[in-house]
């Protein structure tokens, strides 16, 4: 397969993750993933000088923790990512591409707070970058690491869903 | 008792007494804010950081305390010093910046020196002003240097590094003495080695900060989350007590927390905090704001800055020792953020909870009251867990400064005592 055919199936692997992200289909998303896979949600704190690690954990780790979701009282309110692959960086020898993606996630309150009031209205929720790294080769581009690196901080209520 | 019409309602339900309930007025009303920004914020010690934030000379952090713009730093001898982060000269803010530091000089000032862009007045470490542009041409003999050092305010670094300040320059308590010993529980721990903060988010919450202080202070809402009912709800966790202390603090007793009841969880054994027994949690709920979570292998520190009635700012900071392992470090970022975090399973549920609770008590609904009357007590007497004695303690202290009874705040704090007893 061409490095451009490869790049295209990768930005397609990043979009339909993002629709699955979008949809709580966390099965399905981690189907998109290999057995190594590592997940971080990461920001650099000015505050403080630091680089902090909010979540982090492999395959299995989020597997249990998406399962366990119905146990927890959540915030239901949809969020909906607006990914742009910015630039895929194919390494043929070691059989993966890195990627860097822009992404805005907006919230649509449904019953986070009021819902008779708020419900419907949309609000960014944060911004940041999907730095990826692909097991490329064997078929399907399957996410080996996904980094989450945040530009927003305040975070306000949080959410229990990977980003 | 089927659900109740208009009047019964507005009553007291069962036989509660006065102290044991609050007008949910109290977290709504913008004068009584206002009363407490002036009666409390600005009488009180808060911390506004930590010591590992400046961790080099000429290093600088910036907070609010009480709506004031505070400025911490590191002077060249290493003292921390607090100011208001305020130019005598225009009012300017002197430092915009969250932290950095002053060893190089700003684009219009020298190195080692604090410089208000606006007009490049310079001040040295100790707020000592030590330059005004053009000052003799400009105010010849009637004002110099001596004239306009900073507003400095009292400091002191206490409990585990962290950085405490009070804009009340006539309190007449030290640190320890504001504490009345609710720091005894963890200060062994705290003081056992140099801390550093590895975490720090901040959140704003469409609540009043007392709803945030009350959930830290009462235990009851554990309902609220799975991983607390699934790892503690045991014997020893119902036994844990809930301790007054002077000043409105208190504290919550300990117990082993069995983490890995909790799927993908583990032992927090291999790093606990020192002199901490293993997997245990203490906390502290310091008036009228702060709280002090040590769990395990991290603490847990929160300081609410409010910004209006239905409005508050929570600092979250977690800690570990600063002589970690970056391996260590990374495991311990793990058990703080996989609870505590923005992306943790137990801090999500308790800002949900205070936020449907807030929106139920705008300042033009109908006053409701909020009930703080669980009194569960051992074989001692002493209050346990689900006791919510802690509230209860927390609003003696605020009714007391603000000359107002919390069930009425119309009534004053006297007259509710007398009507109560």
């Amino acid at each position: 397969m061409s490095d451009q055919l490869v790049i295209e199936d990768i930005k397609n692997t990043i979009y339909r993750a993002s629709l699955y992200l979008d949809e709580c289909r966390w099965a399905d998303w981690l189907a998109l993933c290999h057995e190594d896979f590592y997940y971080a949600i990461r920001a650099f704190s000015p505050e403080i000088n630091y680089d902090m690690t909010y979540l982090d954990g492999h395959r299995a780790d989020l597997v249990s923790m998406t399962e366990m979701l119905p146990k927890h009282n959540s915030d239901h309110s949809p969020l909906a990512r607006h990914t742009v692959v910015y630039t895929v960086d194919v390494n043929d020898t070691q059989g993966t591409a890195s990627c860097v993606s822009s992404f805005a996630v907006y919230q649509t309150q449904l019953d986070g707070i009021n819902s008779h009031v708020l419900a419907g209205e949309s609000n960014i929720f944060l911004v940041g970058k999907y730095r990826d790294i692909f097991r490329i080769g064997t078929g399907q581009p399957l996410f080996l690491q996904r980094v989450v690196q945040l530009d927003t901080r305040r975070l306000d209520k949080g959410t229990h869903w990977p980003i | 008792m089927p659900a109740r019409n208009g009047k019964q309602w507005a009553n007291v339900p069962g036989k509660l007494g006065s102290g044991e309930y609050v007008d949910s007025r109290i977290y709504s009303d913008h004068a009584i804010f206002e009363e407490e920004i002036s009666k409390i914020f600005r009488k009180v010690w808060m911390p506004v950081c930590h010591e590992s934030e400046l961790p080099d000379p000429f290093c600088f952090r910036t907070t609010t305390l009480a709506r004031e713009p505070i400025m911490v730093v590191r002077g060249g001898d290493n003292v921390v010093r607090a100011f208001l982060n305020v130019c005598p000269h225009r009012g300017n803010m002197i430092e915009n910046r969250p932290s950095g530091s002053f060893e190089e000089g700003a684009p219009s000032g020298a190195p080692k020196h604090m410089t208000c862009m606006f007009h490049a007045w310079q001040f040295d470490m100790k707020g000592n002003c030590v330059h005004i542009s053009r000052a003799t041409e400009g105010y010849q003999d009637r004002l110099a240097c001596s004239d306009v050092g900073l507003r400095r305010l009292r400091c002191e670094v206490k409990y585990g590094g962290f950085v405490w300040v009070t804009l009340d320059d006539g309190i007449d308590q030290s640190v320890e003495e504001w504490a009345h010993g609710a720091f005894d529980c963890m200060q062994k721990s705290l003081d056992a080695e140099p801390l550093e903060v590895f975490h720090y988010h901040k959140a704003i919450i469409p609540c009043n900060y007392k709803l945030w202080h009350d959930t830290n202070s009462e235990f009851y809402h554990d309902y609220l989350h799975y991983h607390n009912r699934i790892t503690g709800f045991n014997d020893s966790y119902f036994a844990r007590k809930n301790i007054g202390f002077g000043n409105g603090h208190i504290n919550v007793g300990s117990f082993e927390v069995q983490y890995d009841q909790y799927e993908g969880f583990e032992s927090r054994e291999e790093l606990s905090f020192p002199y901490l027994p293993t997997n245990h949690w203490e906390m502290i709920d310091f008036f009228p704001g702060v709280n002090f979570n040590l769990r395990g292998s991290a603490l847990r520190c929160d300081i609410m800055t409010p910004l209006g009635p239905d409005k508050v700012m929570i600092e979250f900071r977690g800690l570990g020792l600063k002589s970690d392992t970056p391996e260590e470090r990374l495991t311990r970022q793990r058990h703080h953020n996989s609870i505590w975090g923005p992306f943790g399973r137990n801090l999500h549920e308790d800002l949900l909870a205070v936020s449907t609770q807030q929106a139920t008590m705008s300042e033009w609904a109908e006053k409701r009251r909020i009930l703080h009357g669980r009194h569960e007590t051992d074989a001692d007497g002493d209050p346990t867990i689900h006791d919510e004695e802690g509230m209860r303690h927390f609003y003696k202290e605020w009714g007391r400064r603000m000359d107002r009874w919390p069930g009425n705040p119309e009534m004053s704090y006297q007259k509710g005592q007398e009507k109560a007893a």
